[in-house]
């Protein structure tokens, strides 16, 4: 029975080393905080991660998160100060800071859950009732919520709570607000479409305008040029007949009578002629050479 | 309760079980080795427990994964980070090893879901996170997503492990309030068009900053703009705008094929006109010029004998006019009496007026 003594005695050293694991020692792990409790009354709070001594059956360890929590809130309907419906969902991030206290208050996170919602929400009502629509969707948001989240984390101080950071994630019209900003949309861009159309009417027209302009000018221009080229032709024809018919203007004269009568004095016109024309001039005293004139 | 719950690797083992199973197990193979040996041969139990001892702390090898990183707990507090590769660790329960993956990049998408990766993807979209306000009071359909991994500093893992509860809810959170921010900041023409980089830096940037202010451990690598619309409800006054912007380049278009038809014809109407006034005054100066040669040359000759050239030149005018010519041979004297007289039915048998004009010869 030797041997089962020694058998016995090594089961009975790792019984003892697995009951002091359980009973009198506690690992808290880095994501973590723990409180020691004594007979339901908190005696100890640790914060550190590592491995911890607790007494064994008096003391119980509750855990609590040390990592930042979320809170997303359900949304909710806001009046702002210009009387604008607003259906905000924002969300927190806190953390547990105080343990003890935070046990003593709201016990658990599912406590911490409503006290926030509580908080949360009177202080985003009251900041944002004070302001218009346009601050809080775009001008002044991020200074909205910086001081919500400052007023917030005031309150949640006395319960062990740390608020990080409150934000809005949405804010939405109401359906009844969001028809009216859709038919100020469609308005807006009717409007803009015409414009369009009406521009490109202006430009067409100038365009067209501008090009029969220039057809007109340039036609009328060369009308112009024409009849200028044109008078110089006359002008310098008449330069040369003059030259020409300068040199002899008697002889000008009779022979172009005589193209004058070829061209006036067509097939059967009726022409009365006296014997003593110069025509007949032979006709009756062929022998009397006399001159016409 | 005490792991985290995005732990990626499992708890090593539940030491109780194993423990007892192997207490269980030596116990057997002693009972039965004895039986076989009649007694003979016996375990030591220091012997056991020495062997029990290196099994316990072979234990503590580990192996982290080319895309993990490996975080050694000591008693639940941080020692330490390794890299991929093989690695020992104190066994457990002294030591534990966390490795999330760092190097995959997640993805958060926001405004719709896919339903099917595909090919071919399936979207749905999903209004409540997709419609925002915009700074101007316009509503406009935004979808996007966010893409982040572990920060690959010294301290990356271990913030993205230990600081944020749900981390990858925060980045969703935090994206939706910080791109609602930044389309509260600006117009809806800016958010449909050139505006969109501008709007994907911003919220890059304002939402790793919220992350880092979380002490999150996450970088983001990108935000993306998917679709950027018009609510429904709305997007025919928008298409109308696009198809305006349209007609009115069609109708400029269409002004400037006009003028580059009619202009250019102009100025071909405008080089004729010219060019005929041109030939008109060319021929009329030629016409002129050869006219007046042509009288020269006959003047010239005719100077040398003017009487001759005058009366045959009258002579030939006369022959050529006068036999077509109804004609009448009166004394100047008769006819200066006669010609009152004469009945025009007979004097003009046509219908053409009597012509008198060389009645005086020629002259």
């Amino acid at each position: 029975m030797r041997v089962d003594r020694r058998w016995l005695g090594l089961l009975g050293a790792i019984a003892l080393v697995v009951a002091v694991w359980n009973l009198a020692l506690f690992t808290v792990p880095q994501w973590m905080q723990a409180m020691v409790v004594q007979l339901g009354e908190p005696v100890r709070v640790v914060r550190e991660p590592g491995l911890y001594w607790k007494i064994p059956f008096i003391q119980q360890v509750i855990y609590f998160d040390r990592r930042l929590l979320d809170y997303d809130a359900a949304s909710k309907d806001i009046l702002t100060i210009d009387k604008q419906q607003l259906s905000v969902d924002n969300y927190s991030r806190w953390r547990i800071a105080d343990p003890l206290q935070f046990y003593r208050t709201v016990r658990d996170e599912r406590g911490a859950q409503s006290r926030l919602d509580d908080i949360v929400y009177s202080d985003l009502r009251e900041t944002l009732g004070r302001h218009t629509l346009r601050d809080i969707v775009s001008d002044k948001r991020d200074q909205l919520m910086a001081d919500v989240t400052a007023r917030s984390a005031e309150k949640a101080k006395v319960y062990g709570i740390e608020v990080v950071d409150v934000r809005i994630k949405r804010a939405d019209l109401p359906e009844k607000n969001e028809q009216t900003v859709f038919g100020r949309m469609r308005s807006e861009r009717e409007r803009q479409a015409k414009k369009f159309r009406a521009e490109g009417d202006e430009e067409a027209r100038k365009i067209r305008s501008e090009s029969d302009k220039q057809v007109q000018i340039l036609l009328a221009d060369a009308t112009q040029q024409a009849e200028v080229i044109r008078g110089e032709g006359d002008a310098n024809a008449t330069r040369i007949f003059a030259d020409a018919y300068g040199r002899d203007p008697d002889f000008y004269a009779f022979q172009r009578t005589l193209e004058a009568y070829r061209s006036a004095l067509t097939t059967g016109t009726t022409v009365i002629l006296s014997p003593k024309s110069e025509f007949f001039r032979f006709l009756e005293r062929a022998e009397s050479g006399g001159e016409p004139k | 309760m005490l792991m985290p719950d995005r732990w990626d690797g499992s708890p090593r083992h539940s030491p109780q079980d194993s423990l007892g199973q192997l207490v269980d197990l030596s116990e057997r193979l002693r009972q039965r080795l004895g039986e076989a040996r009649g007694g003979g041969w016996r375990v030591s139990p220091w012997w056991f427990a020495g062997a029990l001892l290196v099994l316990w702390a072979l234990s503590g090898i580990y192996i982290v994964a080319p895309d993990q990183r490996g975080v050694v707990l000591r008693f639940g507090k941080v020692v330490g980070e390794t890299d991929p590769g093989p690695h020992y660790h104190l066994p457990w329960p002294i030591e534990q090893v966390l490795r999330p993956s760092v190097t995959a990049i997640r993805k958060e998408e926001i405004g719709f879901r896919t339903i099917e990766v595909g090919p071919p993807a399936r979207y749905q979209e999903v209004d409540a996170e997709a419609l925002m306000l915009t700074g101007d009071e316009n509503i406009v359909k935004l979808e996007f997503i966010v893409q982040y991994k572990v920060r690959a500093d010294s301290t990356g893992t271990s913030d993205f492990l230990f600081n944020v509860r749900d981390a990858d809810g925060a980045v969703r959170a935090a994206a939706e309030a910080g791109m609602r921010e930044v389309i509260g900041r600006t117009a809806i023409d800016q958010v449909l068009t050139e505006g969109k980089e501008q709007v994907q830096l911003e919220a890059q940037k304002l939402l790793q900053a919220i992350l880092d202010r979380y002490g999150a451990g996450i970088e983001i690598v990108t935000v993306k703009l998917q679709d950027v619309d018009p609510p429904d409800q709305v997007s025919d006054a928008f298409k109308d705008v696009i198809s305006a912007q349209q007609d009115k380049e069609r109708l400029i278009n269409e002004a400037r094929g006009y003028a580059n038809d009619v202009v250019p014809r102009a100025r071909g109407q405008a080089a004729q006109t010219v060019n005929e006034a041109e030939a008109y005054r060319e021929t009329k100066v030629r016409e002129a010029t050869g006219t007046a040669q042509r009288f020269t040359k006959q003047q010239e000759e005719y100077a040398k004998a003017k009487d001759v050239t005058r009366r045959r030149l009258y002579l030939e005018t006369m022959e050529s006019i006068l036999p077509g010519a109804n004609k009448i041979v009166m004394d100047d004297l008769a006819g200066k009496q006669a010609v009152p007289y004469l009945p025009l039915e007979a004097v003009v048998p046509r219908r053409e007026a009597p012509a008198s004009a060389p009645a005086g010869g020629g002259r």
